[in-house]
């Protein structure tokens, strides 16, 4: 357990020193300050219009100004903006190491390989889980100074834990990104296996697949409170886990045997 | 005898390439052991192999009488390493860096850090973060991690690389004192021949993967051969009264060459020649080969 503490302290800080900390914090909380700005407009479009917003000729029909909807767009948000911001977290945390050339002085030590890529792990799902409660507190700040009507306690319990579902299985496609950016020694091949993921859960949705990929369940989920509701069956979940225990395994063996030779 | 490092026949190809070819290394406990190689040579990854970063292709590791595997089992609380040019988190200061070190290698007392960052003279550099370091000092940083924990064995890869003449010095005398007050054995490649020449009891010689000489330093200072060099005023009379005497007589740029161990073993009689011919020497000098000379003789990159 101490060298796990040991191992978590070293990534927490370099976590902390680092500007990658407050920039994904920022480029987070965005989502909620633009849902929240979508729903003001939806809400009063005249006055929208008025303060320059929006163009005069815009239409501005797709959605009702209530909290629901306000969550929906937030929980699409997450899954379409945390597919891209967790990607970019994971990418750095493993990363970093090989674009620094660090990795070298974590390969011979006491602290076991595992322990160091545990410890790394475990640091990108509490910056994952922060970032989700922090979306979800500014989002309910901003909701109430729009003044959206229609809020119930319910809704917004509803809503919350529906973010952490999504928070989560996207977390759990992470590993993924972790084993690219250890095997690519880098930034450039997680962040390309990201965006090459984010295309292809496009294609599965609209080829009707998207319940048996992985990577377009989190999308699925964010539609969940919105009318074209379909629930998720167990299989997509058991996909995306699959998915994450390959992540995870590759990622410890790749650690624990390849050459490191640069 | 106690062994701080042995290879068993080993190899590491890399498709065609044979980056280490059946090299069989013993480094005693307490040797300074001086590793060279020209670049490419096959001494970083030698290093990596002893320090189970790669999978060997044939032949086994041993450090500290312990089985190293490529899964990053090993002794690794006794061994200080510094693997090509060092690292560090650059957004981190030096303590910070040291600090990340002290924890991974699970030593338990807080003052290690302060102790070798004085140690390696790295005090008013200590809260500094390390991405504006200067290359020696980014240096100095990389040894403080080596050193940090007290290490048996140092595996060092080139670690006089980027100090200054003073910090080369330094080094040497630090290393020197390790061994020699704490036992600490030290396996050091280096391309700076005339540190390896200064500081190793032991040394390897690695070309094209293969290790084709491993003596004592002693056992070199013989190895490297001798000449007598003379200066006159008059080289073309001199060289004539020397051949006289049945001396082998090479013409230098400025000076004349001995290379027979009569003419090294008694330069007085080459004087006494000189003088008598009517030129006298301006200068006389026994020379020894120097290391550089000796290792690219012995690797064939020069006659």
């Amino acid at each position: 357990m101490n060298a796990f503490l040991s191992a978590f302290w070293a990534e927490a800080l370099k976590a902390r020193r680092s500007k990658v900390s407050v920039l994904t914090a920022v480029a987070f909380s965005v989502f909620p300050i633009i849902d929240g700005l979508f729903i003001f407009i939806l809400k009063d479009p005249e006055q929208a219009r008025a303060m320059g917003l929006i163009s005069a000729k815009a239409q501005i029909t797709a959605a009702v100004a209530d909290w629901p909807t306000y969550f929906q767009v937030l929980l699409l948000g997450t899954a379409i903006g945390g597919a891209i911001v967790f990607a970019f977290i994971t990418a750095w945390v493993f990363g970093r190491e090989f674009s620094d050339h660090t990795v070298k002085e974590l390969l011979a030590l006491p602290t076991p390989r595992w322990i160091i890529v545990s410890a790394k792990f475990v640091l990108t799902a509490l910056w994952i889980l922060g970032l989700t409660l922090m979306i979800f507190v500014i989002g309910l700040g901003v909701g109430t100074a729009v003044g959206i009507p229609g809020y119930s306690h319910d809704l917004a319990s509803t809503s919350f834990w529906s973010l952490m579902t999504i928070a989560l299985l996207t977390f759990m496609l992470m590993p993924f990104i972790a084993l690219f950016a250890s095997v690519g020694r880098g930034y450039l091949p997680p962040l390309g296996w990201a965006f090459l993921t984010m295309a292809l859960a496009q294609i599965a949705g609209v080829m009707g697949w998207g319940d048996w990929f992985p990577w377009s369940v989190p999308g699925l989920l964010g539609n969940l409170n919105g009318p074209r509701t379909e629930p998720i069956a167990a299989h997509s979940y058991i996909v995306v886990l699959l998915a994450f225990i390959a992540g995870v395994v590759a990622t410890f063996a790749w650690w624990q045997s390849a050459d490191q030779a640069r | 005898m106690n062994l701080a490092i042995e290879t068993n026949r080993l190899s590491k190809h890399y498709g065609q390439v044979r980056a280490v070819d059946s090299v069989s290394l013993r480094v005693k406990q307490g040797e300074i052991y001086g590793f060279l190689g020209l670049n490419g040579a096959g001494k970083t990854t030698t290093i990596r192999a002893l320090l189970g970063m790669i999978r060997p292709s044939a032949g086994s590791v041993k450090v500290l009488g312990q089985a190293v595997g490529s899964n990053g089992r090993g002794p690794w609380r006794q061994v200080g390493h510094l693997v090509e040019r060092p690292t560090a988190y650059p957004e981190l200061t030096v303590r910070e860096n040291l600090e990340i070190a002290r924890r991974l290698q699970g030593i338990r007392d807080g003052n290690a850090t302060s102790r070798v960052i004085e140690r390696l003279g790295l005090a008013p550099y200590a809260d500094r973060k390390a991405g504006t370091l200067s290359t020696g000092n980014f240096q100095r940083l990389g040894l403080a991690r080596a050193l940090l924990h007290e290490p048996e064995l140092l595996i060092l890869d080139e670690p006089a690389n980027g100090l200054d003449p003073a910090g080369v010095v330094e080094i040497r005398e630090l290393l020197a004192s390790l061994a020699r007050e704490k036992g600490v054995t030290a396996f050091m490649s280096s391309h700076i021949l005339t540190e390896v020449d200064r500081l190793a009891t032991r040394i390897g010689i690695i070309h094209k993967g293969r290790l084709i000489e491993e003596l004592d330093a002693e056992k070199l200072e013989e190895l490297r051969s001798q000449r007598l060099e003379v200066k006159t005023r008059n080289l073309e009379a001199a060289q004539s009264a020397l051949v006289q005497a049945g001396f082998a007589v090479k013409v230098g740029e400025s000076a004349l060459i001995l290379n027979e161990a009569r003419a090294i073993a008694a330069p007085d009689e080459v004087t006494t020649i000189l003088v008598n011919a009517g030129t006298p020497p301006t200068r006389l000098a026994v020379e020894q080969e120097n290391l550089e000379v000796y290792f690219l003789r012995l690797t064939g990159e020069r006659e």
